[in-house]
C-alpha cells in the first residue's frame, strides 16, 4: 500500500462517509436497541419494562434445550459452510474451463441463489413429503423404488435434509466469488507455470489457490455469518420440531420470542450469538489477514 | 492377425447379449391368486378346518385349468388392549412362473421401454463391432469410441432395467388393483398382463388372477453384466490411448449435466407443480410425473391476486437497495483497498460486526427506528434497510476484488494528473467489473429475498414485496401449492433473466480487464 | 452522487408527508388473521360480491378509514408483538389468545365499545371464554368444533363394522385396517406439530377425564389420567397405527391424506367437507362421529374459538374512537356481511343472528352448533395458557423421540405453577 491516492489526511474519511452514515442509522441504532432490550424486562405481550441486569442471559443459558441448540448450530454452520465451500470451489474450477454450454451451465448455477430462501425451503419441504412429495413421485414413476419412502423418518434425517438444502443454496455464492477471483487472475501466470512444466496439482496449489485466497477468505467469513443467521430453511421445513431438536440458535430464539412469548431471553440469546460470531470470525480474520499482509 | 480375432470375439459377445436379453427366462413372477382372511380363527379349530377345505377346493380348480397352484397360510396373533388374545389366519393360493424378455416385449407392456432400449444398444454394439472389422483403420477409431460408450451405457443400464421393470410393473398392477388408475389405462394394462402372464387364458378373471402380484428378477439377468464387462475390457484394451481423452471429456460433460440437473430439480418441481390442479398437487398415488392437465390459468389466478404488484415492489426495493449499497460501498471499498488511514482496521471490523445480528433479532429495533423517522410501511425504508444490511458484503467483496488488482496503472494515472476519483472510475472499475458484478448480484438477490423485516414493516397490502405477498398462498386453511409455486416461478424468473443479461457484461468486462491487464 | 442522495431523501420526505395528509378522519389500524385462501380477497380485494369489506365499510361509515391488514398465521404473532413493543399496537386485532394482552392492561373492556344490541347477540357461552376477573376483554369472531371423521369405505372394506367409540375399539379397528391394507392406508391421524399439538393433548386427555385443569380450575397437567392419555396416543404411533411423522405432519397434511383415501380416521374441524370439496377430492365417502374415549370416561367434543379485541390508545379521542370500533364490529357482525364470511371460511358463527341464514344454506350447521354447545374449550383465560400450550407440544414431541411422559409432564407442571 502507498499514499499516492491520498492528498489530504481527511480524504479517506470522505470516501467512507456515506457508508458510515448508512450503517450508523440503519444498523447500529437497531443493534443499540437490541442491547438495551437484552438487559430489560420484556412482558409476554411485548411491553418493554425496567432494567434487570443479566437475568435474561441466565434464563436463556439455563434452558434445558440450550446445549442441543448450540450443538445443532455448530453442526449446521460447519457442515453448510464447509461443504458448500468445497463443492462451490470445485464448481467454480469446472465453470472456469472452456467447454460447450459453459454459459448455460453458469446461468443454471445462479438458480438456487435467485429464488428466495423461503421459496426454496417450501419447494424442498414439498419434495421430501412422504405422502405426496415429488421425490417419491419421480422415483416411483421411474421405477427406482417400490413404494413411497419416508424421507423424514427421524429428526436427525430431517436435520440432514435441512443442512443439504442449506448447502445447495449457498454453493452459488461461493462459486461466483471464487469465479470472479479466478477470472481476475492473469492468464500469463498459468502460461508461465505451463512453460515451467507444472502439473495440474502444482498449478492448483501454487497459482490458483494463493490468488483466489483473498476473495475466498472474505466469502468464507461472510458465509459463516450468513449461514449462522439463516432462518427460513429450518423454520419452513421443521419449525425446530420435535421439541427444538432441529433448531439452530436463530430459529430457536425466534420461536422463543414469538411462540413462547419469552422475548427477554430471546434477545439475550441474540446478543450471545453476536458474541460467538464476533469471536469466531475475529480469529478467522486475524489469521487470514496476517497471511494477506505477508503476501 | 490377433486384432481381427478379437473383433470376432466382440461380435460374438454382442450377438450373445442380444439373444440373452431376449430369450433367457429373466422375470419370475409370483402371485397369490386367491386370498381368504379368516379373523378370530385359531389354527386347528372348527372355523379353521372349514375355511381350509374351501380354499383347497378353490386351488384344485386352478390346477385343473393347468395353472400351478399351492396353498399357504399365515397366522397373525395379537393381544388387544382388553387383554384378549386374538388370531387371524390368512390363506393364499400361490402360483409361480418364469417369463422371458421376449414375452414381455411381445405383450407390449409400457414397462418394456427400457428393455427395448437395451436391445437397441446391444444391436448397436453388434453393428459397431461389424463396422470395425470392415474398416479397422482411421474411421474405425471413432466407431470404436462409440462402441465403448455404448458398452458403458449397457453396463449401467442392465441393473437399472432390472430394477425398473421389476418395480414399475409391481406398482402399476398394485395401483390398478386398488382402482386408482383411470379406467382406460386400467383395462389396457389388464389385457396386456393377461397376454404376458397367462397367454390370454385368464380373460375376464385376470383381475382376480393377478392376486397379490409380485416380481423377482432371475439372477440370470445379472449374468448379462459379465459379457458386457468382457466386451468393455477388451475394447478398451484394443484402443486405450485414443479412447481415454474423449472419455474424460464425456465424464466432464456428464458431471456438469448431472450437477445441473440436480440444481434445476427443485425448479422443475416448482414448474410442474405450478400448473397442476389443486387436488393433483397432493396426489398420494403418484400417478404421473407431469400434470395430467396443464392448468395455465393458475398463473393468471396468482396475477389476479396481486402478484404483479408485489413483483414491482420487490424490483423497486432490490434495485434501489443495490444502487444505494453500491453508491456507498464502492468508495468505501476503494478507500479500504488503496488508502492508509487511522481507524481503517477498526472500520473493517465494525463493518463485519454489524452483520452479525440476524435481521430477525433486530426486528424490534428496526421497526422502532422506522417509526421514528416515519419510514414505516414505505418502500424507501426497506430499500435503505436492505442497502445497510448489505454494506458489509459489498465493502468486503469489493475490497477483496480491488486488492487483488495491481494498483500500478492507477498510480501511473495519478502521477499523470488524474484525480483519485478519475482513477477509480476510468481504470479500476472497468478492470474490477467481474467482482463488481458479483457484488451487485449478491446485493440485489439478498434484497430481493429479504422476508422477515418486510413482514413487520409493511402493513399496506399494496406495498408488500413478493416474498411477503406469497404467504397468502400458504394460509391457515390450506397450502395452495400450485399458486405458491406459480408465484414463486414469477418471482424467480426476473432474477434469472437479470443474471443472464449481466453474465454477458461479465464476460465483456473480463476481456476488457484482460486487454488492459 | 450527492444529488442522488438528496433526491432519495426528498422522495422519502414526500412519502412521509403523503401519509400524514388526511388528518380529520379517524383511522383504525386493523389486523385480521388469514384463515383461508379467500380472506384477503374478501377484506381487501373483490371477494365480497365484487367489492371489499374495506371499501364497503368506508362507504357506509364516512369519516372512518380502515388501515386493514391481513396477516398470515405464520407471521401474526411476530407482527403483533413487534408492534406492541414499539407502542404501536393496532386498534383492532383478530387473533386466538387474549389473556396476555388483557393481563398487561393493553386491552379495552368490550363494554367500552361494543353496542349493547350486538353484545346481546353473541352466544353467552362463548363470551364466558373471554372473561377475566368479571370483565369481558374480547368478542369471539368465529368458532370451530372438532369431531371424528372416518372414511366409510375404508372401514367397511377392512371389516370394521362399527365406528370405534372407545380406545380399545379404536385399536382393534386400527389393527384390522393395518392388516387389510398392509400399510397402504394409515388407520389414524395424529398431529403433534408445533402448529397445533395442543389440540392432540385435548383430544386424548379430555377423552380420559383428564385435561389441562382440574375441577377447581387449577393446572393439573401431570395427572394420572393425562399421563395415561398421552401414553395411549404414543402407543398408537409406536404400533404403526398412525401417519408416520406426527411431529411435522400438520392437520392439513392429515386432511389431504383423508381426502385422498390414505387415512381412515382423523379428528378434524367442521370445515373438513368444505376443505375436501375445495381441494377437488371427489371419491371419498365419509361420516362423523364423536371422539373416541377411554373406557370409564366420556367423550367430549373440542371447540376452538378465535377473537376480536381492541387495544387501548390513551392519546386518542376516546369517545370517538370507541364509537368507530363499535361501528366496525356492528358492520362486521351484520348478518349481511358476517354470514358470507363465516360460510366462506367454513367455520361456525359466534352470533345468534347469523344462525338462521347459515342453517338455511347448509342443514349440517345445526348439528354442528349443538356439538359446539357441549364442547370444551382451551383454558385461554388463564394467564399461563401460552406457556402450557407450548409446553404440552414440547412434551408430546419429546415423548415421540423417546422421553418419559410422566417425567416430562411433571417438569411442565412444575414450570407452569412455579413449584
Amino acid at each position: 500500500m502507498n499514499n499516492v491516492f491520498t492528498r489530504h489526511k481527511w480524504e479517506p474519511y470522505i470516501w467512507i462517509l456515506p457508508s458510515v452514515l448508512l450503517m450508523l442509522i440503519f444498523v447500529v441504532f437497531p443493534i443499540g436497541i437490541v442491547f438495551r432490550l437484552a438487559f430489560s424486562e420484556i412482558s409476554r405481550a411485548g411491553v418493554v419494562g425496567q432494567f434487570i441486569g443479566f437475568q435474561n442471559f441466565i434464563d436463556a443459558v439455563s434452558a434445558p434445550v440450550f446445549p442441543t441448540v448450540m450443538l445443532n448450530t455448530l453442526i449446521w454452520v460447519v457442515s453448510v459452510v464447509g461443504l458448500s465451500t468445497l463443492i462451490g470451489f470445485i464448481a467454480a474450477m469446472v465453470l472456469n474451463q472452456e467447454f460447450h454450454g459453459r454459459k448455460i451451465a453458469r446461468s443454471i448455477m445462479v438458480f438456487p441463489w435467485a429464488a428466495s430462501l423461503v421459496i426454496q425451503a417450501s419447494v424442498w419441504n414439498y419434495i421430501i413429503k412422504m405422502e405426496y412429495g415429488n421425490l417419491n413421485n419421480i422415483l416411483l414413476n421411474l421405477g427406482f423404488i417400490k413404494s413411497a419412502v419416508n424421507w423424514r423418518s427421524a429428526y436427525q434425517i430431517e436435520f440432514i435434509w435441512e443442512c443439504a438444502v442449506g448447502i445447495i443454496v449457498t454453493i452459488p455464492f461461493v462459486t461466483f466469488t471464487v469465479l470472479s477471483g479466478l477470472q481476475s487472475i492473469d492468464v500469463s501466470y498459468y502460461e508461465a507455470a505451463t512453460v515451467d512444466g507444472a502439473s495440474f496439482r502444482q498449478k492448483l496449489f501454487n497459482v490458483t489457490l494463493p490468488l483466489v485466497k483473498p476473495s475466498l477468505t472474505v466469502s468464507t467469513v461472510l458465509n459463516i455469518i450468513y449461514v449462522f443467521n439463516s432462518f427460513p430453511i429450518i423454520y419452513t421445513i421443521t419449525k425446530g420440531a420435535p421439541a427444538n431438536k432441529t433448531d439452530t440458535m436463530v430459529t430457536y430464539l425466534y420461536m422463543l420470542a414469538f411462540y413462547d412469548q419469552r422475548k427477554g431471553p430471546a434477545t439475550a440469546l441474540s446478543v450471545i450469538g453476536f458474541l460467538i460470531l464476533c469471536i469466531a470470525s475475529g480469529i478467522y480474520m486475524m489469521a487470514a489477514m496476517r497471511k494477506e499482509e505477508s503476501l | 492377425m490377433t486384432g481381427s480375432k478379437r473383433i470376432i470375439l466382440l461380435l460374438f459377445t454382442a450377438f450373445l447379449l442380444t439373444l440373452a436379453v431376449l430369450f433367457l427366462p429373466l422375470l419370475r413372477f409370483k402371485t397369490a391368486l386367491y386370498t381368504k382372511r379368516s379373523p378370530n380363527t385359531f389354527v386347528g379349530d372348527e372355523k379353521y378346518i372349514a375355511v381350509r377345505a374351501e380354499v383347497d377346493q378353490e386351488a384344485a380348480a386352478y390346477i385343473a385349468r393347468g395353472i400351478p397352484a399351492s396353498v399357504t397360510e399365515q397366522v397373525t396373533e395379537r393381544v388387544n388392549s382388553k387383554g384378549v388374545k386374538t388370531s387371524m389366519v390368512a390363506f393364499s393360493i400361490l402360483t409361480e412362473e418364469s417369463r422371458s424378455g421376449w414375452q414381455l416385449l411381445r405383450a407390449g407392456l409400457s414397462f418394456s421401454t427400457l428393455l427395448c432400449l437395451l436391445l437397441v444398444l446391444s444391436c448397436l454394439l453388434f453393428l459397431t463391432g461389424l463396422w470395425s472389422v470392415k474398416a479397422p483403420s482411421r474411421s474405425g477409431s471413432t466407431i470404436q469410441t462409440a462402441s465403448v460408450v455404448l458398452a458403458l451405457a449397457f453396463f449401467f443400464l442392465v441393473p437399472v432395467t432390472a430394477l425398473n421393470v421389476n418395480i414399475s410393473l409391481s406398482r402399476k398392477v398394485a395401483l390398478a388393483l386398488s382402482q386408482n388408475l383411470p379406467e382406460p389405462e386400467m383395462q389396457h394394462l389388464f389385457s396386456r398382463l393377461d397376454t404376458f402372464l397367462y397367454d390370454g387364458a385368464a380373460g375376464e378373471n385376470i383381475q382376480i388372477m393377478l392376486g397379490t402380484f409380485s416380481y423377482t428378477l432371475s439372477p440370470l439377468y445379472y449374468l448379462l453384466l459379465c459379457p458386457a464387462f468382457i466386451f468393455l475390457i477388451s475394447t478398451l484394451q484394443l484402443r486405450c490411448g485414443r479412447i481415454l481423452q474423449p472419455l474424460l471429456r464425456i465424464l466432464l460433460y456428464t458431471a456438469v449435466l448431472l450437477f445441473s440437473l440436480f440444481i434445476l430439480y427443485p425448479f422443475f418441481v416448482m414448474f410442474i407443480t405450478a400448473f397442476r390442479s389443486n387436488a393433483e398437487t397432493t396426489d398420494m398415488y403418484f400417478l404421473h410425473i407431469l400434470p395430467t392437465k396443464w392448468i395455465w390459468s393458475n398463473l393468471q389466478d396468482t396475477l389476479n391476486r396481486g402478484v404483479l404488484r408485489y413483483l414491482a415492489n420487490s424490483l423497486l426495493i432490490a434495485g434501489g437497495a443495490t444502487l444505494v449499497a453500491m453508491f456507498c460501498g464502492i468508495p468505501a471499498a476503494y478507500a479500504m483497498a488503496r488508502m492508509e488511514f487511522k481507524g481503517k482496521r477498526a472500520y473493517l471490523g465494525f463493518v463485519i460486526m454489524s452483520q452479525m445480528f440476524s435481521p430477525v433479532v433486530l426486528l424490534v429495533g428496526i421497526s422502532r427506528l422506522m417509526n421514528t423517522i416515519h419510514l414505516n410501511d414505505s418502500l424507501i425504508g426497506l430499500m435503505l434497510i436492505n442497502a445497510a444490511f448489505n454494506q458489509a458484503f459489498a465493502i468486503w467483496l469489493l475490497r477483496g476484488t480491488f486488492v487483488s488488482i495491481s494498483s500500478e496503472m492507477e498510480q501511473a494515472a495519478c502521477i499523470d494528473g488524474c484525480t483519485t476519483l478519475g482513477a477509480l472510475l476510468q481504470i479500476l472499475i472497468p478492470i474490477a467489473a467481474p467482482g463488481i458484478v458479483t457484488t451487485l448480484i449478491f446485493v440485489f438477490i439478498n434484497s430481493w429475498n429479504e422476508y422477515t423485516i418486510s413482514t413487520v414493516l409493511i402493513s399496506t397490502q399494496t406495498n408488500r414485496p413478493i416474498t411477503v405477498g406469497i404467504t397468502q398462498f400458504s394460509s391457515f386453511n390450506m397450502i395452495e401449492w400450485q399458486y405458491l409455486f406459480a408465484a414463486a416461478l414469477l418471482a424467480t424468473i426476473p432474477v434469472v433473466i437479470l443474471f443472464m443479461l449481466i453474465e454477458k457484461h461479465l464476460a465483456a468486462g473480463l476481456t476488457a480487464g484482460g486487454v488492459k491487464g | 452522487m450527492k444529488k442522488l442522495l438528496t433526491l432519495v431523501l426528498a422522495l422519502a420526505m414526500m412519502l412521509c408527508a403523503f401519509s400524514f395528509a388526511q388528518a380529520d378522519d379517524i383511522t383504525l389500524d386493523v389486523i385480521i388473521a388469514q384463515y383461508g385462501p379467500n380472506t384477503q380477497d374478501w377484506f381487501l380485494g373483490t371477494g365480497m360480491n365484487g367489492t371489499s369489506f374495506k371499501a364497503k365499510f368506508e362507504e357506509v361509515n364516512p369519516g372512518i378509514k380502515l388501515n386493514l391488514e391481513v396477516v398470515s398465521w405464520n407471521d401474526l404473532y411476530t407482527v403483533v408483538s413487534t408492534r406492541i413493543s414499539n407502542n404501536n399496537a393496532p386498534d383492532i386485532l383478530n387473533i386466538d389468545t387474549f389473556s396476555d394482552y388483557a393481563n398487561e392492561g393493553l386491552l379495552l373492556p368490550v363494554s367500552d365499545y361494543c353496542p349493547e344490541t350486538l353484545f346481546a347477540d353473541f352466544f353467552p357461552s362463548f363470551i364466558q371464554e373471554s372473561v377475566i376477573d368479571g370483565t369481558v376483554w374480547a368478542v369471539p369472531d368465529l368458532a370451530s368444533a372438532r369431531a371424528l371423521y372416518y372414511n366409510t369405505d375404508l372401514l367397511r372394506e377392512a371389516g370394521v363394522e362399527a365406528v370405534p367409540e372407545t380406545w380399545a375399539e379404536l385399536e382393534d379397528a386400527a389393527q384390522a385396517i393395518v392388516d387389510y391394507y398392509s400399510g397402504e392406508v394409515y388407520p389414524w391421524g395424529i398431529d403433534m406439530t408445533t402448529d397445533e399439538g395442543q389440540a392432540a393433548f385435548a383430544y386424548y386427555t379430555w377423552a380420559n377425564n383428564g385435561g389441562f385443569v382440574d375441577e377447581n380450575g387449577e393446572w393439573a397437567l401431570n395427572s394420572d389420567a393425562n399421563v395415561e392419555a398421552i401414553e395411549y396416543a404414543l402407543s398408537l404411533v409406536k404400533n404403526g397405527f398412525t401417519n408416520p411423522n406426527p411431529a411435522t405432519q400438520t392437520r392439513y397434511d392429515l386432511q389431504d391424506m383423508f381426502g385422498a383415501g390414505k387415512l381412515a380416521m382423523v379428528i378434524a374441524p367442521n370445515s373438513v367437507p368444505a376443505y375436501i370439496a375445495g381441494k377437488g377430492f371427489d371419491n371419498v365417502n365419509f361420516a362423523t362421529a364423536s371422539i373416541p374415549h377411554n373406557e370409564g370416561a366420556s367423550s367430549s367434543s373440542v371447540g376452538v374459538m378465535d377473537r376480536i379485541m381492541a387495544f387501548r390508545d390513551d392519546s386518542a379521542d376516546q369517545a370517538a374512537r370507541n364509537e368507530a370500533i363499535g361501528k366496525f364490529l356492528t358492520f362486521f357482525y351484520d348478518p349481511e356481511n358476517y354470514v358470507g364470511w363465516v360460510s366462506m371460511e367454513g367455520f361456525l358463527p359466534a352470533v345468534n343472528s347469523a344462525v338462521g341464514a347459515l342453517v338455511a344454506s347448509d342443514p349440517s350447521f345445526e348439528a354442528w352448533l349443538s356439538v359446539l354447545d357441549s364442547a370444551k374449550f382451551y383454558p385461554t383465560t388463564k394467564a399461563e395458557w401460552n406457556d402450557v400450550k407450548q409446553g404440552v407440544i414440547a412434551v408430546e414431541q419429546s415423548a415421540l423421540t423417546g422421553g418419559d411422559v410422566r417425567t416430562l409432564l411433571n417438569d411442565l407442571q412444575a414450570k407452569v405453577t412455579g413449584k
